[in-house]
């Protein structure tokens, strides 16, 4: 299915590398108008940054641009120039929502202020998304999606044990915690503009919303006063709990066993039943006291098996156990995504036939179809003339007055 | 630190009511519509949802993810709780459902009995294919859906993310999914059915890994060697840790770092201003990796991460402190902006928790502590009727 759940929701959308981009993807996946306002001589540097396609440059080769950016409209404008910025405003006045992710500050530089948007559009909803906030003393900290990982205790947290932090391995907070408190933000907007007739200022700090997405952590702090344990992959309440090597190269399983009975269990698949009744491992808390030769004994037994069968055998035997994936198990193997359609290719005229991930779910039983990314400028021409109405002689002359770029 | 109060202004999810059925993997959901206005119940029976098993009395993961919502209990087995639950369903915009919790298996009467509502069900694989049944955990789903490969060091196992981010990441999904389909269930009458895979929601936030193997058939994988600057790294200081992001794509990140140790009189200085620092290629390397560990750990263990982050700030480094958690709340950054507020728990005791995760003007965003089992039952009429 194309949903139109949102038909006849505007964005002006100034959002540009990771973050900004994803959470104004799920409004254009579900049929709003998403006009990516962006810049030829300052691009977007995930349309720069790749992967591309045939491994060749181009701005319009960037599969991590595409993922970002499926369903909306580009429009390429210099925002530096007077007509340029006169064009946005027209635009913003036909839109619910201006949204941005640029560090504190640029907007007002750019002369599209929170103030300076509100005198054209009153009811506007504007979504900033800095890193620390507008302002304070660490508002002009420059970062990436790993440092707000850093400043948050989520890069302490994600250790091999205590004192030996490593963090994730991706920008995490610009993949899941950002975009979406933002979507969903701007979503509540919506509704409350619709109450009211009002709109709204959302100032999403990036830190803040991925303190909430560790927000556990906080609250156990305060009401121990103990700093939360760098606990690796192992569990204060399970054990086993953890990733074990398998047969192959860097092939591994993740096993959680919750429960004496499913350790029962687990020492029957190792052919060692008799573990269930060693008094080293007879208890949960036992086990978890003797953690170290516990782990040894599974993972004697995983690594003689392949990584797909432990987990499969785990599995029917009612204990949580899972291959770690790496994206090529995803995309080729996986039966689970593949039976549920969670892949879909999308024609592009510079990507070809290229991958997506669909939206994670069904809607009344149906995927979401996305449809492509565009190419950079693709639809300058076409929103100036629909949406506001410029005939061709004025656009041809902002044309060769280099507006367009 | 903020109190609390009720905004005065009208909230963005005021006249919502919506029934939270979840024990695990969507608990969050409920959460961020209650805490704008959403009068979010936990509907569950006599001994409580799975999650109130679980979790032991005041434990901080139940406090946080059910905060500001309302509980009831309904026995489920007994048919007269029937005509309770169909009234229920028919009062409430929103019903969150999942897998191993009650009515999971009771789609099609929640649709009768409310056919403008949004139904959303979160299960660990989803509600179709071969492991729509199988046995999970939030280790487990970090697993199947790809982000444990990610993190770690090279020579060790993958690591998985701390603090329940399969719950994190599945209810995220599930409420900004559940929040447009009620922006068209509302303008339309037209109910939706919601399938949140947590699996899929896990594989949908891997950076550009997908796109990596489908267009370059690279492998993205944990250390990042080949792929990460031997500049983004977590690096040790006088008092913890840093983490530092200076490749030369990034602004004056690179130069102002080398700059800093020239000024300094550092050894380190000279050694990065060689030219082979200037290759994107070679910086790639594992070569390129050590050598840039050792001389920069020389240089930054002078430090402490508050003088680290001054320098950064006044010099345009992309770095920052890797702080712990204990570290955190005393943020001079979040201090400015009042972040943390406290919730009032049962006992009257008051107990900091997260601030909103986006500031929004008007102000219309507050939280409260979570329900104990049953609190509401005497508030919400439907039971009673």
């Amino acid at each position: 299915m194309k949903p139109d759940f949102l038909k006849g929701v505007r964005f002006a959308d100034l959002t540009w590398a990771g973050a900004g981009p994803f959470s104004t993807k799920i409004f254009s996946d579900f049929g709003a108008e998403v006009i990516k306002i962006e810049s030829s001589v300052r691009l977007d540097s995930v349309r720069t940054g790749g992967p591309f396609k045939d491994r060749r440059f181009g701005v319009n080769r960037s599969g991590y641009f595409a993922s970002r950016n499926t369903g909306k409209k580009s429009v390429v404008l210099d925002l530096k120039s007077e007509e340029g910025r006169a064009l946005v405003f027209d635009i913003i006045r036909k839109s619910d929502v201006i949204s941005n992710n640029f560090g504190p500050g640029a907007m007002d530089r750019l002369g599209l202020g929170y103030d300076a948007v509100r005198a054209v559009k009153p009811d506007i909803i504007y979504l900033s998304m800095p890193m620390y906030g507008e302002d304070g003393p660490r508002a002009e900290m420059l970062g990436v999606g790993m440092t707000i990982s850093a400043v948050t205790g989520l890069m302490w947290s994600t250790a091999y044990g205590p004192g030996d932090p490593v963090g994730p391995g991706t920008h995490y907070p610009d993949h899941a915690a950002n975009p979406y408190h933002a979507a969903f933000a701007v979503l509540a907007a919506l509704r409350r503009k619709r109450l009211t007739g009002e709109g709204m200022k959302i100032d999403l700090s990036q830190v803040e919303s991925t303190i909430n997405f560790i927000g556990t952590a906080f609250v156990a702090q305060a009401m121990t006063g103990e700093e939360p344990p760098q606990a690796s992959n192992a569990s204060g309440e399970m054990a086993p709990h953890g990733i074990y090597r398998c047969k192959g190269e860097d092939a591994w399983c993740a096993i959680t066993v919750g429960s004496d009975a499913a350790w029962a269990e687990m020492a029957r698949l190792m052919g060692e039943p008799r573990l269930a009744d060693d008094t080293r491992f007879a208890s949960t808390a036992a086990r978890i006291g003797n953690r170290e030769a516990l782990d040894g004994i599974v993972t004697t037994w995983t690594s003689a098996c392949e990584a797909g069968e432990v987990a499969e055998r785990l599995r029917q035997a009612g204990i949580p156990a899972a291959r770690v994936a790496n994206s090529r198990h995803l995309v080729e193997n996986d039966v689970q995504l593949a039976g549920r359609g969670y892949w879909q290719r999308v024609e592009h005229p510079e990507l070809g036939n290229s991958l997506y991930a669909s939206p994670p779910y069904q809607v009344d039983g149906e995927r979401v179809e996305l449809s492509r990314p565009p190419l950079l400028g693709e639809h300058t021409r076409e929103v100036l003339s629909l949406l506001l109405g410029l005939d061709e002689a004025r656009l041809d002359a902002l044309e060769t007055s280099g507006v367009f770029k | 630190m903020a109190a609390l109060r009720k905004p005065k202004q009208p909230q963005p999810y005021d006249g919502m009511r919506i029934l939270d059925l979840t024990h695990r993997y969507g608990v969050y959901a409920g959460k961020l519509f209650a805490d704008l206005g959403a009068e979010v119940i936990r509907v569950e029976p006599p001994d409580g949802l799975p999650d109130r098993a679980a979790l032991p009395n005041r434990d901080p993961r139940f406090a946080f993810l059910n905060a500001n919502k309302k509980s009831i209990v309904l026995d489920f087995g007994d048919p007269r709780a029937e005509a309770r639950i169909d009234a229920l369903v028919s009062s409430a915009g929103a019903v969150f459902i999942e897998r191993d919790g009650p009515l999971y298996d009771a789609i099609g009467r929640l649709r009768a009995a409310n056919p403008r509502a949004v139904i959303t069900a979160v299960s660990p694989y989803g509600m179709t294919g071969p492991l729509a049944d199988a046995p999970a955990s939030d280790l487990v789903l970090q697993a199947a859906g790809g982000i444990a490969w990610m993190s770690g060091r090279i020579e060790r196992e993958p690591l998985a993310l701390p603090f329940s981010q399969a719950t994190m990441v599945g209810s995220i999904y599930a409420a900004t999914v559940t929040a447009i389909a009620l922006h068209h269930a509302e303008a339309t009458g037209q109910g939706h059915l919601i399938d949140v895979s947590v699996q899929e929601c896990i594989a949908h936030s891997l950076q550009n890994a997908i796109q990596v193997w489908d267009l370059e058939q690279r492998i993205s994988i944990r250390g990042g060697e080949g792929t990460r600057d031997a500049t983004e790294d977590i690096f040790p200081c006088r008092d913890g840790f840093v983490f530092l992001a200076s490749p030369l794509a990034v602004g004056n990140s690179w130069k102002s770092l080398v700059a800093w140790m020239v000024e300094a009189g550092h050894p380190s200085g000279k050694i990065f201003s060689h030219e082979r620092w200037s290759s994107r290629e070679w910086r790639l390397t594992r070569e390129a990796r050590e050598e840039f560990r050792t001389a920069f750990t020389a240089f930054s263990t002078l430090f402490d991460k508050e003088e680290m982050a001054r320098q950064a700030i006044a010099r345009r480094i992309v770095m920052g402190p890797a702080s712990r958690i204990s570290e955190v709340i005393d943020d001079p950054q979040l201090a400015h902006r009042d972040f943390f507020t406290q919730v009032e728990m049962e006992d009257g005791a008051l107990v900091r928790f997260p601030g909103a995760p986006f500031k929004l003007t008007p102000q219309v965003w507050a939280t409260a502590r979570a329900p104990a089992l049953g609190e509401h039952n005497a508030s919400v009429k439907e039971l009673s009727s």
